[in-house]
């Protein structure tokens, strides 16, 4: 070779909070045995304030290249790009090997951060030295979780003529974007968006839905996956079952309703909700009185218009299927608010979480959409009622269990733009209502976002700097405490209802489903995706793909962009009738083997 | 007023303690949160907030961190683990060496080593002063209760003398910091405070000096910092006046029934001492709350300064009952040791000076407060 490829390595820190992290010792060990590495830094010893440091160590050691390490790696190539310039190097001779962008997050993938650098040693970029072989595919693919992603990509898939298999853990698909009102920035009703998707998929000949199921066990290779589905007893008998609702109008047995969050009440024999997809009824056995009490009632079964329709006898199934592509899209469940406990969430019956007003709102939900205050029924349930006391002073407080280091670090992404959101609604049916925002830093990111919070400012709802530190019952009322930095004030004001903008975390079942298809999960419990930036959709498992929030937070575009685009690379697979094996299964040598012959033959080009 | 940005403000605030504030971005939780908060005073944030802009001249004259009291809600319920308690704290040591123009406090705070030395070669000074070059003899004869004749091995009216040097001088100093203080918090701003604010703010000077009536705000959620304060306090504050302005009743000859205002108040300062510290002594080795998670050489050497003194002072005080002659002797020496270097250090330059600075700072913020209500008026004034 021309010149010479001396090389250094610094390491970032890498810890962030988090213990479990790639072990940067062992890589430097590893790195420090790679022909041409002739230093290693780490960031504890040495400490980025004077570059000339590393000018002179450049020159002493007649280095061309400077190698960064970590997590954010970026964040220091201008610091050694302008050291290696001094030092007579070329600028470009900085190179990144970016741990987050391929995912060595924790200490087990400390094995592919080794990888990484390696690959940036030899100088070939990681997707090129870490490419599996291909393997033959089943046509059939499934999708896991029926929310607004795995909708979309099952019609994506089954719009392409290919057969889809939807599993959906609850009694009907929509997920979250069925329980709310509005989206934003354009207002527009999100059953309007939702429910001919849901139809589509109801109906499609090529997508075989299945709810109230869960995935037990998946075996097999990429391009081949053996999957056990559990099917829940429904007691009631699907393809007979005519959705006339009498034996819901009759049965005694009320429980809070999943769908409405809980602000209302279900019977024990149920639809999910009126649009539900399938429009079939479910009982549910753990509330039945029929079930849990010896046969004490039975009266669904006596009024069913249907003979041998609801069976209560019926078991649990477990049905086989075989696939080559699996999409996973499970979602999120939203922060649970008693944990941020100086809210008085649970306590005072009137702060609510944004999914609870979502319900409230909406024109289908327990008061068909008039904004009333919680009260107690006859039999003491804390559920909404329509004629009960309207409020006048609403509050919504941001960032609850999002940006806090005591509970989630991150940022949901949406909460500032759905907080505005309710704000709106709820300015729209309570017009002389007194709505107040109070925000840590106002979120409007995407497009037209600015143009909606601009709008919303406008109407009359003050929008308030602060982070709300305290919430407490003050006689009927619940009296709020909080900075108003742009103001230079204290607010301590009573409000009627204060509503809580909960962040997204990840679902216990999607890690537990993660563990099962043999993919990873982020230190927040976010799937890992193949990379970072240039490939969000695949994992390191081959024919496994992610969608939707369960990859991280994101609003319902780009939910749908990346349900899409994971049909896309499950559609390609299938055309070409071939499938790439997993990357992790690639050994450590696979891989640096692999970069060194892609090495000797960019040489030999130049 | 416009100020320079100073670029080393952040290095010098790290030597009075905290690590680092730049995890703050700004929510406002910490000062919604704290019981103490209004509108004039919204700290730590806005605090925090000149500490990262570098803005030395709008943090030299803020008094806000002199409101605080530390319970440590701000640093509990901090979305950024930013410390904002410890920074306020951090702040009073700076602010302290801020209003002290001699810069010795400064350096105490800043130089550990500094500290230790100045207090040992102190002790060590007055421990000759009292032993070696004593004049008088120990005297083995005792007294017709017998008591050990105290005041013939050392002569009180040579030992209340120099007490009132040495109280003249701190008084000297400390004063003087205080005019300071009132200088860059009130003139250098020329906040235009009206003349009776002065005269009807003394009460709330004497009122919150006296009671630390805002301080009993912070117990909330299951704390209890007040009671043991407020014993200490006044115990410290008795045994003070008793020991500097009153030396020839104190310290007397004769033995007095237990029942003697002299007693009663010298054993009812004891108790406070006692309990304030061993509650502090307690928290501080625990690190159970956030008050006291983070404890500065300045904290320790405080407490266990006046922890020692008070020990000796109950033991001269039994063994001069019980007529140990050399005992006495030996434990007034130290006694005396420890007392003097503590007042000479702890009172101009280091925490005990917190005991002036936080009720001239209420004082000093009615005031600032008083000036903006009359700048309200009169442009409502001129509007009408």
């Amino acid at each position: 070779m021309g010149e010479n490829n001396l090389t250094a390595i610094y390491f970032c820190k890498l810890s962030n909070g988090y213990t479990d992290v790639v072990d940067n010792i062992e890589v430097e060990e590893y790195a420090k045995k790679i022909p041409n590495v002739r230093i290693t830094w780490q960031a504890a010893d040495l400490s980025l304030t004077n570059p000339d440091f590393i000018v002179k160590s450049v020159k002493e050691n007649n280095l061309s290249r400077i190698i960064i390490a970590g997590d954010e790696a970026g964040m220091y190539k201008s610091f050694f790009a302008k050291a290696l310039v001094k030092a007579g190097g070329k600028p470009e001779n900085v190179l990144l090997a970016s741990f987050k962008e391929y995912g060595a997050l924790k200490k087990s993938d400390t094995d592919r951060a080794k990888a990484i650098v390696a690959c940036a040693v030899y100088g070939v970029a990681f997707e090129e030295a870490a490419k599996p072989d291909v393997a033959d595919v089943n046509p059939n693919t499934l999708v896991i979780g029926g929310g607004i992603a795995g909708i979309q990509a099952s019609l994506e898939i089954a719009g392409g003529n290919q057969k889809v298999f939807l599993v959906e853990k609850t009694g009907t698909i929509g997920g979250h974007m069925a329980m709310f009102d509005k989206t934003f920035p354009t207002l527009d009703c999100a059953a309007c968006i939702l429910t001919p998707k849901m139809v589509d998929v109801g109906q499609h000949p090529n997508i075989d839905l299945m709810t109230y199921c869960e995935v037990q066990s998946v075996e097999g290779v990429p391009g081949d996956y053996k999957i056990k589905i559990l099917k829940k007893a429904k007691f009631v008998d699907s393809s007979t079952c005519i959705g006339c609702g009498t034996c819901s109008e009759k049965c005694p047995v009320k429980v809070p309703s999943e769908f409405d969050s809980e602000i209302s009440l279900r019977k024990a024999i149920y639809i999910p909700f009126p649009q539900a997809v399938p429009n079939k009824y479910i009982l549910d056995a753990e509330n039945c009185r029929y079930i849990q009490e010896n046969g004490k009632c039975g009266v669904c079964q006596k009024v069913c218009p249907v003979p041998d329709c609801i069976d209560y006898t019926m078991k649990d199934e477990v049905v086989e299927i075989n696939v080559g592509n699996i999409i996973v899209s499970t979602g999120f469940k939203t922060f649970d608010a008693k944990k941020a406990d100086q809210f008085g969430y649970g306590k005072f019956p009137n702060v609510l979480t944004s999914l609870e007003l979502e319900r409230l709102i909406n024109a289908a939900g327990p008061t068909e959409g008039n904004i009333v205050y919680r009260t107690q029924d006859k039999k003491g349930n804390w559920i909404f009622q329509d004629g009960s006391e309207v409020p006048n002073k609403v509050a919504v407080i941001h960032c609850v269990g999002s940006r806090d280091e005591n509970h989630n670090k991150y940022c949901s992404k949406v909460c500032c733009m759905y907080s505005l959101k309710l704000a709106h609604l709820v300015k729209e049916k309570l017009p002389n209502a007194d709505v107040s925002e109070f925000y840590i830093d106002m979120r409007a990111f995407g497009k037209g976002y600015e143009e909606f919070y601009e709008r919303i400012d406008n109407e009359g709802i003050n929008i308030i700097r602060g982070r709300t530190a305290t919430v407490e019952q003050s006689g009927k009322q619940l009296r709020l405490r909080s900075e108003d930095i742009e103001g230079a004030r204290i607010i301590e004001e009573n409000y009627d209802m204060v509503v809580l903008a909960v962040g997204l975390e990840a679902n216990k079942d999607s890690l537990d489903l993660a563990k099962m298809l043999g993919i990873t999960a982020d230190h927040d419990g976010w799937l890992n995706e193949a990379n970072y930036i240039g490939d969000p959709v695949n994992t390191y498992t081959g024919g496994i793909s992610i969608a939707g929030v369960c990859q991280g937070p994101k609003d319902i575009p780009d939910t749908v962009a990346q349900a899409s685009a994971a049909a896309s690379r499950v559609l390609q697979s299938i055309l070409n009738g071939k499938i790439n094996n997993s990357i992790k299964d690639l050994s450590l040598d696979n891989i640096v083997s692999r970069a060194k012959e892609l090495s000797t033959i960019m040489e030999e080009k130049v | 007023m416009s100020q320079r940005v100073n670029l080393d403000l952040k290095q010098d605030l790290i030597q009075f303690g905290v690590e680092d504030w730049n995890e703050c971005f700004h929510c406002g939780n910490c000062t919604a949160t704290c019981p103490l908060t209004n509108d004039g005073s919204l700290f730590p944030r806005k605090a925090i907030r000149q500490a990262q802009m570098g803005l030395k001249d709008s943090l030299s004259a803020n008094v806000d961190p002199w409101l605080c009291y530390y319970c440590g809600d701000c640093t509990e319920s901090c979305p950024r683990d930013a410390n904002p308690g410890e920074l306020m704290m951090s702040l009073r040591r700076y602010l302290t060496s801020v209003y002290d123009w001699t810069g010795l406090s400064k350096l105490f705070y800043t130089k550990h080593w500094f500290e230790i030395i100045a207090v040992f070669v102190l002790a060590i000074v007055v421990g000759l002063l009292f032993s070696v070059f004593n004049p008088n003899q120990i005297v083995y004869e005792l007294n017709a209760q017998g008591g050990v004749q105290i005041n013939k091995m050392f002569p009180i009216h040579y030992v209340h003398l120099g007490d009132i040097i040495m109280a003249i001088i701190v008084a000297f100093l400390l004063i003087s910091n205080i005019f300071n203080m009132w200088y860059k918090t009130i003139l250098k701003l020329k906040v235009k405070v009206p003349f009776i604010a002065y005269i009807t703010s003394i009460f709330s000077l004497i009122f919150h000096f006296g009671t630390q009536a805002k301080f009993s705000k912070c117990d909330t959620k299951g704390k209890r910092y007040w009671g043991s304060h407020f014993l200490l306090m006044t115990g410290y504050t008795i045994m003070f006046i008793l020991v500097v302005a009153f030396l020839p009743n104190f310290q007397t000859e004769k033995i007095h029934e237990w029942y003697h205002p002299q007693r009663i108040l010298g054993y009812y300062a004891t108790f406070g001492l006692l309990f304030g510290l061993i509650v502090m002594f307690i928290g501080r080795f625990r690190k159970s709350s956030e008050k006291f998670k983070f404890s500065h050489l300045s904290d320790w050497l405080f407490i266990i300064m006046l922890f020692l003194t008070t020990l000796t002072g109950i033991l001269v005080h039994f063994f001069r009952i019980g007529g140990m002659v050399d005992a006495t002797y030996w434990s007034y020496v130290i006694h005396l040791a420890i007392l003097v270097p503590m007042i000479c250090i702890e009172v101009p330059f280091s925490k005990w000076s917190h005991l002036a600075y936080r009720p001239f700072a209420i004082y000093f913020d009615a005031l600032k407060k008083a000036a903006l209500a009359k700048q309200y008026k009169s442009k409502l004034a001129t509007a009408a």
